[in-house]
């Protein structure tokens, strides 16, 4: 190839390379296919297996979380980002969690919380605008929660009284078959002594 | 003469800002975004915000500057460019200065460009700006020659034209310089000169996007190694001023382009301006277009193509033009 081979075959190569911007150009102007996310205004489509950092579960039959204050979590945190407290709640047998609060910036995923959580509880959420906006923002992983904790009180003292109402049916019952038991015992030794009064062998024993 | 001068700058200053938001628009194109889309509609007040944020920013002299050389080189820059702008015939009948020698003219006004670039470099006294400089000089000479070696063939036919050129009383004298009369060549035999000079148009417009310093010739202020070339020492209004001559010199090269080679104001049914400007924005658009297409060239393969390829093809594409219009001129 010749000297001007060489130049008309270079002039060609650059319309090539100009074809594919304007492919582009048009692909994008007329095609309306933008691969921009206006993020404020439109939010990114996340993946299914999204994880972020934890939350408590909304579980259905409560309608609330399950977190009992046990400080798990909060101990096995590598960052120290969890703090929570909690402890008796009045009328209701089981613990409640009053404050847990989470700095989002400290946080690494690493999921220990989850796996050490006694009542499963936790989750990992979908919340990925994290930033906090001073040095000392945290996350109350509760609000979501509390317009419902007296609800769940209610409902969790109804749930613990008929339990507890149940188990003092049970063991009345209990009680009440073991007296039986023990009067038909009684009764048929008696009978049994009327029968033969004396010089009498068990049939357990000689067998 | 001063209203001129005023429609003159304000007819600049819209195109400076128009041309940035289009650059910004094009370039998100075709790169699959979508550019500036929050300032006005369509983001096309997002450069006047720009220009209002320049214009109020703080002008810093760095304390070893070379004073003179150092405030004298953005008005340098700046004035050449409206000068140049004031000599294109928009139409038949608006032309704002009526010139024999117009070609020359321009060319003598990109000339005076690169003396303002040097300026700037060298009086900033900085390593990357006098880097950015001296690869500007170096460049804008060598593509100089091939830019005005394809207007010059140009000029060649219009000059074999001449005595068929017409204008109002009669036959005109042309020396083939003035741009009006290059033109008024197209317009009355109806064919634009891109199809007599096809060679002559692609090396002109490859010369002129090193002449104006865009890329894949932008090595005078190439981001990625020089910081920003010439003006990196040069903030608010005077840098501003640099951006303003780097995009209307795009106008100008442009319009020149048009003159030479795409008819000027000719075309059907809309008003001469209006084709004049429609044309200068398309090529301005391609100039655009290749900026986002090739990457930067390395200085060496900068010289090479345009001593080993532009000028000798552009001296042949000149020796074949004046073959040819001697033949059949005899």
């Amino acid at each position: 190839m010749g000297y001007f081979g060489k130049v008309a075959g270079g002039f060609v190569s650059l319309l090539s390379g100009m074809s594919v911007t304007f492919r582009q150009f048009a692909k994008t102007v007329f095609g309306r296919k933008a691969v921009t996310l206006q993020y404020p205004k439109e939010l990114p489509k996340l993946a299914p297996a999204y994880r972020s950092a934890i939350k408590l579960i909304r579980f259905d039959e409560s309608n609330s979380h399950d977190c009992v204050a046990c400080k798990a979590c909060e101990r096995i945190c590598p960052s120290y980002c969890i703090k929570l407290s909690g402890g008796k709640v009045e009328g209701i047998k089981k613990k409640r969690v009053a404050m847990f609060e989470m700095d989002f910036a400290l946080c690494s995923l690493c999921g220990l919380c989850l796996d050490v959580c006694p009542t499963d509880t936790l989750e990992y959420s979908k919340v990925y605008e994290e930033a906090g906006y001073n040095r000392d923002w945290r996350v109350d992983l509760l609000a979501e929660f509390r317009d419902y904790e007296d609800e769940f009180v209610a409902k969790q003292r109804v749930i613990e009284e008929k339990a507890a109402a149940e188990k003092k049916a049970k063991a009345d019952a209990a009680k009440k078959a073991k007296e039986a038991a023990k009067a038909a015992k009684e009764k048929a030794a008696a009978e049994a002594a009327e029968a033969q009064p004396s010089e009498t062998q068990p049939p357990e024993e000689a067998s | 003469m001063p209203i001129a001068a005023g429609l003159i700058m304000g007819m600049l200053t819209v195109n400076v800002l128009m041309l940035v938001w289009a650059e910004r628009k094009v370039s998100a194109w075709i790169q699959m975004r979508m550019g500036p889309t929050e300032v006005g509609p369509f983001g096309l007040l997002q450069t006047l915000a720009d220009m209002l944020k320049l214009i109020s920013k703080q002008l810093i002299t760095p304390s070893n500057v070379d004073k003179p050389l150092y405030h004298l080189a953005p008005l340098l820059a700046f004035a050449p460019v409206v000068a140049a702008v004031a000599l294109f015939p928009f139409s038949q009948d608006t032309i704002l200065v009526q010139n024999d020698y117009g070609l020359l003219f321009v060319f003598a006004f990109g000339g005076v460009a690169v003396l303002a670039i040097f300026m700037a470099g060298w009086g900033s006294n900085n390593k990357y700006a006098l880097l950015g400089a001296i690869r500007s000089v170096a460049q804008n000479i060598s593509y100089e020659i091939p830019l005005i070696l394809s207007a010059l063939s140009v000029v060649l036919v219009v000059n074999a034209m001449s005595p068929t050129l017409g204008f109002g009383e009669g036959l005109v004298e042309t020396n083939g310089l003035d741009l009006s009369h290059i033109v008024m060549a197209q317009d009355q035999h109806g064919i634009w000169f891109v199809i007599f000079q096809p060679v002559a148009a692609v090396i002109y417009f490859i010369s002129a996007l090193a002449e104006t310093n865009r890329a894949p010739f932008d090595i005078p202020e190439a981001e990625s190694e020089l910081v920003a070339g010439f003006h990196t020492e040069y903030s608010g209004m005077r840098f501003s001023l640099f951006f303003f001559a780097e995009y209307t010199n795009m106008l100008i090269v442009s319009m020149l382009a048009v003159v030479l080679f795409f008819g000027g104001w000719d075309g059907p049914v809309l008003p001469g301006p209006l084709w004049f400007f429609l044309k200068s924005y398309a090529v301005i658009f391609v100039m655009m277009w290749v900026r986002w297409t090739f990457p930067r060239l390395r200085f060496d393969q900068l010289m090479t193509f345009c001593w080993k390829v532009l000028i000798p093809l552009s001296i042949l594409n000149l020796l074949v033009t004046a073959f040819v219009i001697t033949v059949l001129g005899q």
